[in-house]
């Protein structure tokens, strides 16, 4: 088990050291202002560009950073508009995120599947029987109206945070002229979408945006068809499948009988669309550099790229994509890639980089805490390098305060025993084994039967509010979520909606995450890390509430889930075991003793337990304790884009040849695919246009 | 303090639970009482397993909120189950006459104990009973499904410090004393459902618990 060091860091060491020669001759250059470099031959001094001074390994017209919710979108629109492209990414399989989201699209302004919706209208081909889940009223809409509620100053969530005054217009107004073409863009790749329910958060107050995505479980996996096998749907509670890293879940209540859901079915789709259509993907290739002209001038002209091959770490076998038609097999230690007319960064945000996202909250400089998907997409993914070559070629960021204005952003999901609790992986995945454990899911009100300590056993929150996060603001309005009128009542632009009454009536916020991210006594200089946090329980809360503590739920080696005869054995076996585990649970049995006196007394006096929800003692062997980590999931705050999706430099001029999108992007606050599809909608179409 | 042998005694840690929440004043009443080898439990390097240790026919006592007493026990032999080394008994005792939260004591092992001849360390851990009036009413609790109004068995009902678990037909009768209580019925997958009751007579309480919503994956 490994002890007191950051094996992540191990994996990224391997990357920094790989040297670079040809950069450092191409920047000498630039750097003089010359913006051309001089090379000698055998005549004498000649005169060369940027692009011929470099020796690419590959060449397309448009090379695009990221295969997922930006990049396939882009990649698909580039090839219909007649331009070669290349996508790379650091993972052994494309989709990024998106493969393991929850599909749920939010887009609007009176898209396809809106009017589909208003009309009581099927898809094509016939998938869709299940009745509209909204009138017509809430469902009309246009761009302009779509435009207004994602830049309405006005607005204010249930946390006290406005999260559309701050997006950025120019980019909005992109967003909402392009909600219609994307849609339908994805239904022409394969993407089939069920009835509208509901929107994302902050999706905007006015109107039901957000369809989810599904195939139909058939006898066997057809794109073409729209249907997915019941193995590679996965089975609930046993396995995953390689083309779903998470169990499809029943969209029966949207689509029909039988129509399974979840990022599979929107990023398997646009894979193979992009496929068919002759996308070619460099896989196993982590984008180092973006290669420009000049240091901050002329276009940018290709990349620089390094292998970044994944293992399973019990068999030694390298990952491998699942499929496998357009894939570029190189093993090179470093790549050059030539872009002739464009760059698209769709690599995905800052939530996995420590040091990066820190900006926003120094607690979470804590390597402990992963992104969401860290098992998926390894510890070169959302590692903000997309966002990081950006600056480096002068382009300015936006939105960098809008990690706040989401609730979910970073929260403490009510999954134990596992280090991304955000992603629910059973094993059939080939990352499963990186992980280890899928994870207990327990709802706030099953933390009942459990108390929470931090890193040095002590409780510090009532463990029925930790899982608990508000903020986010999206239709239907109300003051649950911070407006004071609800559904279509919500007014756009009013006053009142940012009344500091109203905010007082609506705020419901618990802020538990900072009490689990403040510093204790075991927290220590320079870092001052708040440390693990930890649910402890014991059996008769097992049996009490049935749950499911065995593998592949929890493991007994990777050292997120424990099991002692006493508790000061749990402590010494949490101290020795678990690698992030600085400093012994010194207050952990102290903890767990005053914990049982308060129950006997049936009230809890340091956080208010008990009239809420009955309290149970912990002291049945044999004890248990869970990791209950925080995670990062949303990535806010970026690049700064404009409508066209160019990339903005820090005199507010596009960085000729260079877009950007979703979470390498910032300026924008809507949680979820929606935003990144669009802007790789965006990005595709415009990058295209550039002259070569 | 080493044994007549020289060797260290090793530590131990004593565990109790299964103490009722609720003991009526003056009654008999039953616990468990666990205790461990706890050597090599700071998980100090080439730490001895503890659980080679077993703790056969070592004595233990009670002692109450005076330090008097109350009752004496040996270890089973048997381990309890999900353990590796924690070694159990039953204890039985006589509540106090008067009503109260008392702190009691548990104290072991004495004696040899451990069949590998290994002397043992005594240890004692506090633990809470809660002593009331006898309960003179029946409050019969009836969970029930909000929507399809289904009973819902094996739900758990806490009228503190009283506790009970619905049958098959979702009912549980508590027997309480005379006052007021909250009444809490939860039940897996459900919202706990909480009422303030005041008992002065024999009553019944029917609890509709609502489905948590279900949880949204983005």
């Amino acid at each position: 088990m490994a002890k007191k060091h950051n094996s992540d860091a191990k994996d990224r060491e391997l990357q920094d050291k790989k040297s670079v020669s040809r950069r450092d001759f191409v920047r000498t250059g630039a750097a003089a202002g010359v913006g051309a470099v001089l090379s000698m031959s055998g005549t004498g001094l000649a005169q060369v560009s940027p692009a011929e001074a470099i020796q690419w390994n590959y060449e397309a017209d448009i090379v695009i950073i990221g295969g997922g919710c930006v990049g396939l979108p882009a990649a698909i629109r580039a090839r219909d508009l007649g331009a070669s492209v290349i996508v790379v990414d650091q993972n052994f399989d494309p989709g990024g995120k998106m493969l393991h989201s929850g599909s749920l699209i939010s887009l609007g302004g009176g898209d396809p599947l809106q009017l589909r919706d208003i009309k009581g209208e099927s898809d094509k081909e016939g998938f869709v029987t299940a009745p509209p889940q909204h009138t017509a009223a809430e469902l009309t809409e246009d761009p302009d109206f779509l435009f207004r509620d994602h830049t309405d100053w006005s607005v204010m969530d249930a946390a006290a945070q406005a999260p559309y005054r701050y997006n950025e217009r120019d980019l909005h107004r992109g967003y909402a002229d392009n909600c219609y073409a994307t849609r339908e863009f994805l239904m022409a790749n394969y993407v089939r979408m069920g009835r509208i329910s509901g929107t994302h958060g902050n999706g905007a107050m006015s109107r039901a945006r957000r369809a989810v995505c599904f195939l139909m479980e058939g006898a066997k996996t057809d794109i073409k068809a729209g249907t997915v096998s019941k193995e590679d749907a996965g089975i609930e509670g046993v396995r995953s499948s390689h083309f779903a890293p998470r169990v499809m879940g029943d969209g029966s209540k949207v689509a029909s009988k039988g129509a399974r859901t979840n990022g599979a079915a929107l990023a398997r789709p646009l894979e193979f669309s992009a496929r068919e259509k002759g996308a070619r993907f460099l896989l196993n290739y982590h984008m180092d550099e973006i290669i420009r002209e000049g240091q901050f001038s002329g276009r940018v002209i290709g990349i620089r790229a390094s292998y970044s091959p994944r293992f399973d770490p019990g068999t030694g076998a390298q990952l491998e994509s699942l499929w496998k038609n357009g894939n570029i097999d190189d093993r090179a230690e470093t790549v050059f890639i030539r872009a002739r007319k464009a760059i698209v960064i769709g690599a995905g945000g800052h939530t996995a980089n420590p040091q990066f996202r820190s900006m926003f909250y120094p607690a979470f400089r804590d390597p402990a805490f992963v992104s969401s998907g860290w098992a998926l997409l390894g510890p070169r993914g959302q590692d903000a390098s997309g966002i990081i070559a950006g600056m480096r070629v002068g382009a300015n960021l936006a939105g960098m305060q809008q990690n706040l204005s989401y609730g979910p952003t970073f929260h403490i999901p009510g999954t134990l025993a596992t280090r991304d609790p955000y992603t629910d992986m059973l094993p059939g995945h080939p990352t499963f084994s990186l992980r280890g454990s899928t994870g207990i899911v327990l709802s706030p009100e099953q933390f009942q039967h459990l108390i929470v300590v931090n890193q040095v056993g002590k409780r510090f929150f009532n463990e029925l509010l930790v899982t608990v996060k508000s903020g986010g603001a999206a239709f239907p309005a109300g003051p649950n979520k911070g407006q004071p009128r609800k559904g279509l009542d919500h007014v756009q632009l009013d006053w009142r909606n940012a009344s500091a009454e109203n905010i007082r009536a609506t705020y419901s916020e618990p802020n538990a995450i900072h009490a689990a991210l403040a510093m204790n006594e075991g927290s220590k200089a320079p870092d001052f890390f708040s440390g693990p946090i930890w649910a402890i329980f014991d059996r008769a809360a097992v049996e009490r509430d049935k749950w499911n503590i065995d593998p592949p739920f929890t493991s007994p080696t990777n050292g997120f889930f424990f099991q002692a005869d006493t508790i000061e054995e749990l402590a010494a076996k949490i101290y020795a075991g678990h690698e992030f585990q600085r400093v012994p649970l010194s207050h952990l049995k102290e903890t767990v003793a005053k914990w049982n006196s308060y129950v006997d007394k049936g009230s809890d006096p340091e956080f208010a337990r008990g009239p809420d929800a009955p309290i149970y003692k912990i002291d049945m062997p044999p004890f248990y304790a869970a990791t209950l980590y925080p995670v990062w999931h949303d990535s806010y705050g970026g690049l700064r884009i404009n409508g066209q999706a160019q990339v903005i430099d820090m005199q507010g001029e596009p960085i000729p040849g260079l877009y950007s999108g979703g979470e390498s992007s910032g300026g924008g606050n809507q949680h979820g695919l929606g935003r990144a599809l669009v802007h790789g909608y965006i990005a595709g179409t415009n990058a295209a246009k550039e002259p070569s | 303090m080493a044994s007549q042998s020289g060797v260290q005694p090793h530590p131990t840690s004593v565990v109790v639970w299964d103490i009722p929440s609720a003991v009526v004043a003056g009654e008999r009443f039953r616990m468990k009482v666990g205790i461990k080898c706890s050597l090599g439990s700071d998980g100090s390097p080439g730490s001895h397993d503890s659980d080679v240790c077993r703790l056969t026919g070592g004595d233990f006592r009670i002692y109450d909120h005076q330090g008097a007493q109350v009752a004496a026990g040996k270890l089973s032999g048997d381990r309890w189950p999900g353990t590796t080394g924690l070694y159990v008994a039953e204890a039985e005792m006589e509540a106090p006459k008067a009503e109260g939260l008392y702190t009691w004591s548990v104290k072991g092992p004495q004696g040899e104990g451990s069949d590998a001849g290994v002397p043992h360390a005594e240890s004692s851990v506090g633990f809470g009973v809660r002593v009331v009036a006898r309960p003179d009413y029946l409050v019969a609790v009836e969970a029930v499904d909000k929507v399809s109004h289904k009973p819902i068995p094996g739900a758990h009902v806490v009228m503190h410090p009283y506790r009970a678990v619905t049958d098959e037909r979702g009912i549980a009768e508590v027997r309480v004393a005379k006052g007021a209580y909250k009444l809490f019925v939860s039940q897996t997958r459900y919202l706990t459902f909480g009422l303030p009751v005041e008992v002065t007579v024999d009553m019944t309480a029917r609890a509709e618990l609502d489905l948590e919503p279900e949880r949204e994956r983005n």
